[in-house]
Order: C-alpha cells, then sequence, then structure tokens
C-alpha cells in the first residue's frame, strides 16, 4: 500500500475510535444501562483471574510494604500502644456510660441502624490508578444484596457509599472524598447542613452548606469542640451513623458556618466494612428554595406599587 | 492471532495493575501499565495497528478507573497513533530509546488525562501532584519497558513473521 493511502487509512481509522470514545463518554454520562452491565460483566469476568494472581504474587506487595513502610509500623504500633493503655484507664467509665446511653435508647427508642441487614465484606484493594485516591474495593456484591448507593460502615462509623455494585465485588466511594456530600446533623446544636471530604486529607471532614453563623458570634451557640456529628435525618443513608467529631468552627464571610470534622473512621487503613443493606435515595431530598415574599416593615407597599409602574396588585 | 497475544499481555497488565502495583509504589505512584501496553502497541505497531491496540487498553483501563468510559480509551489510542506516526520516519528500535519514548509519553498520557478530566467536570486533578504523579510513573514505566518491550514486540509480531518469513517486526 502507498504511504499516503496508509496515512490517509491510520487518520481515517483513528477519527473512528475518537468518534467511538466520546460516544461512550456521552453514553456513560446518560448512565446508560446496557453499558455499566457491560463494564460489570468485565469486572466479573476478570474477578478470578485477578483473584489467582493477586493470592499468588501478595507476598511481593508484603515484602514491599514491609522494607519501605518498617519506619510507618513502628510508629503506628506505638501509638496504638498508647491508646491501649488510655483505653484500660477509661474502660470502667466507659462501661458505666454504655449501660446509662443503653437504657436511655430503650428509653427514648433511638435507633442506630437497627433492623436493618448488613453484609460484612472484607477490602479487596485501595486505588488503583493514580488519582483515585478516595475508592476502595469490597469483596461482596450484588449477589449478597448489595445495591448502589448504600452506606458502608465499621463499628466507628460512616466508611462511604457504594458508587459500583458488580456480582461479587464492590466499589465504594469513601466519606473522604471532596465531591460526595453528605448530609449531616451537629449533634450539640441540633443543626443539619451538608458536608464533604478535603482533598489530601484523609482524616478531614468539612461542614459548610447549612449552618449560619449566630448573630453576634455568641460562642454559646456554635458547635461544640469535641461534639459528635452524625448523619442527618434527610441524608442519603440512615440517621444517627457517627461521622466524627468537631475540631474546628469559623466563618469565612461572617455569615456561613465552616465545622471541620476529625472522622471517627481511619479509611486508609480499612480491613473489614459492613453494608447496610437498606434502599438510599438517589438524591439528598434538599427542601425546595421558595423566594422570600416578605416585605420590609418599613417600606409601605404603595410605593412598590408604583415602582413597579402604578399596577395594582389583584 | 496479534489481537489474541495483545489481550493476553493486556490481560497480564491489568492482573499485575490491580494486584501487585496496589502495594508495590514509589513515592506513592504506580506505574501505568495499561498506558504502557498503548505506548508500546504504538510503537511496535505503528499508527494502523497502534491505535486499536491503545483504544483497547484504554477502554479495560477505564472499566476500573472511577471516572468516565471512554477518557483513557481516546487518550490512549491518539498517544499511540501519534508514536506510531513518528516511529516510521524518526526512531530506532534501540532500547534506549523505547524507554525514553515510553517516559516522555507515559507523562503526557498522565497530563492529557487529568486535564481531559477536568474538562469533562472532575475536580482537583490539575495540581503540583499531578506532575508528580506524572514524572514518578512516567520514569517507572520507562524502566519496566524493557520487560514490557520484548513481550509487546511479540505480541505484535505478525504471524508471518513467527513462522520465519522474514517480515520486519517492528515496521508494520
Amino acid at each position: 500500500m502507498p504511504p499516503a493511502q496508509r496515512a490517509g487509512r491510520s487518520r481515517y481509522r483513528l477519527a473512528l475510535l475518537v468518534l467511538t470514545s466520546i460516544t461512550l463518554l456521552s453514553l456513560d454520562f446518560r448512565s446508560f444501562g446496557p453499558l455499566e452491565s457491560a463494564q460489570s460483566g468485565v469486572r466479573d469476568l476478570l474477578h478470578p483471574v485477578t483473584s489467582i494472581v493477586d493470592t499468588g504474587l501478595s507476598p511481593i506487595g508484603d515484602a514491599w510494604n514491609a522494607a519501605f513502610s518498617y519506619g510507618d509500623l513502628e510508629t503506628e504500633n506505638q501509638d496504638l500502644r498508647r491508646q491501649i493503655d488510655e483505653m484500660t484507664g477509661h474502660a470502667i467509665a466507659v462501661e458505666a456510660n454504655s449501660a446509662a446511653f443503653e437504657r436511655l435508647q430503650r428509653a427514648v427508642d433511638i435507633r442506630f441502624g437497627e433492623g436493618i441487614p448488613t453484609a460484612v465484606a472484607t477490602v479487596l484493594r485501595g486505588e488503583v490508578g493514580n488519582f483515585d485516591t478516595n475508592v476502595v474495593t469490597i469483596s461482596k456484591g450484588s449477589n449478597s444484596g448489595i445495591r448502589e448507593g448504600m452506606a458502608v460502615v465499621t463499628g466507628a462509623g460512616l466508611v462511604g457509599r457504594v458508587s459500583r455494585a458488580d456480582r461479587t465485588t464492590s466499589t465504594v466511594e469513601l466519606v473522604t472524598d471532596p465531591s460526595l456530600i453528605i448530609g449531616v446533623r451537629v449533634v450539640s446544636t441540633d443543626e443539619v447542613g451538608l458536608g464533604h471530604g478535603l482533598a489530601g486529607e484523609p482524616s478531614r471532614f468539612v461542614i459548610d452548606q447549612g449552618p449560619g453563623w449566630p448573630e453576634g458570634g455568641d460562642p454559646a451557640l456554635l458547635p461544640r469542640i469535641g461534639s459528635a456529628v452524625v448523619t442527618a435525618t434527610d441524608s442519603r443513608y440512615s440517621a444517627e451513623i457517627p461521622i466524627g467529631t468537631v475540631v474546628d468552627v469559623a466563618t469565612p464571610d461572617g455569615l456561613a458556618m465552616v465545622v471541620t470534622v476529625e472522622l471517627s473512621n481511619d479509611v486508609t487503613d480499612l480491613g473489614f466494612v459492613s453494608v447496610m443493606l437498606d434502599i438510599a435515595p438517589d438524591e439528598v431530598p434538599l427542601l425546595p428554595v421558595v423566594p422570600s415574599t416578605l416585605v420590609p416593615i418599613e417600606i409601605d407597599p404603595a410605593q412598590l406599587d408604583s415602582a413597579a409602574g402604578g399596577g395594582s396588585t389583584p | 492471532m496479534t489481537y489474541l497475544r495483545v489481550a493476553l499481555v493486556s490481560i497480564v497488565a491489568i492482573s499485575l495493575q490491580l494486584t501487585v502495583f496496589v502495594d508495590v509504589r514509589v513515592f506513592g505512584v504506580a506505574p501505568e501499565l495499561l498506558a504502557l501496553v498503548a505506548i508500546l502497541g504504538g510503537y511496535f505497531g505503528g499508527s494502523q495497528t497502534g491505535p486499536v491496540v491503545g483504544f483497547a487498553a484504554g477502554l479495560l483501563w477505564d472499566v476500573y478507573l472511577p471516572t468516565h468510559l471512554g477518557v483513557s480509551a481516546m487518550i490512549f489510542a491518539v498517544t499511540a497513533y501519534i508514536i506510531g506516526t513518528l516511529e516510521a520516519g524518526l526512531f530506532h528500535d534501540s532500547r534506549g530509546q523505547v524507554g525514553t519514548v515510553v517516559v516522555v509519553a507515559t507523562m503526557a498520557i498522565v497530563v492529557s488525562y487529568a486535564f481531559l478530566n477536568e474538562i469533562l467536570g472532575v475536580r482537583g486533578l490539575i495540581n503540583v501532584e499531578m506532575l508528580r504523579v506524572a514524572a514518578v510513573s512516567g520514569v517507572m514505566n520507562g524502566v519496566l519497558s524493557f520487560v514490557a518491550a520484548p513481550a509487546m514486540k511479540w505480541a505484535m509480531a505478525p504471524t508471518s513473521a513467527r513462522r520465519g518469513a522474514r517480515v520486519p517486526v517492528s515496521r508494520a
């Protein structure tokens, strides 16, 4: 084939491939069902292969971690020992508190995920690419009743939500993902708002939509440092799932309140998780925005009518 | 037959990416093995076969990434085409040159991936971290190309060449 003809054919083929990519992108944006099923099918098909390779080659990863993460492990070990000492000291007080809490729970019928079935799964792997730092893959999928949007938790609180459910595995979008918006409630002030993770800070969560800064900045009306933060009743997930504790309260503009939360879960080191098998709504049920019709008391409505052209109100 | 062999190499690459290189990272960065398949596909397959190999490798990688399907496929296909076009006139089939091409092309792929995703609404990918990821994954891919290049050369070789006919391997 002459070089010019070959070059023309190559360009034609490339154009076709680019057009196919754009078609796939547009279908993916619309969450085209058959395309998602096909992707899920490919992952299910390759899962046995990756499992076998993982079993065979896991010593390489272990050896790598042992060689290059020894210092981190030593530090972590010291931290854990210190925490055990502290926890032992508080054990009796905690026992008394938990007994009181159980009584209170029975009295006011507060439920945290009670009655919702769960599926316990192992965390198979963390991020696979270089940019998807806020996802993990777990060992159970739609065969175990897991569906997209379900909450994933541990005993410490919310881990994230199922973003993709294949037959035997699922992908979980972690609570640290800045694009995952969660409806939350600050327990000490009972205020609700929307929060999300912070890029590059896997232990922090920020509530920046909802709570307003109290007039005059009265400290008594601010969320208490150390106060618990849980999922709100109107969130996508069951209410009262722990998120973390308040570590900072600030106002960037004197109007809105930004609450920084220390996450109760260490999502960088997960072994097992539980998926709450309840159906979650697709969207956070935000209240509809209704324009205010209130007229300030010092303005005469007749002036407004004349300013608007003298039309009379029916 | 060529495509079957390429499929086999791609499956090995994705398996290693999803298992070994989840743990084995340098400065927190993993190599981009599917990008390596696409680059070497362009290098050894030329501008006709290379983009198809790149597209398929990118599509396989997209299935596992949380970003939109088709992003990697498009970038890999275009990169393989550019390498395949340049390869015909500029490159000589030496190990050092393959490594250099892989390093530069991997960095270009990582940066393009971040930019295209940013255009598509995925926030937070364009920053200094992106440059670090591009540099480290480029160097890792360059090192791994010494192992991957013979495998891709085998996969991309025409069947007639494998049977003993004197057909140039790297100038398809």
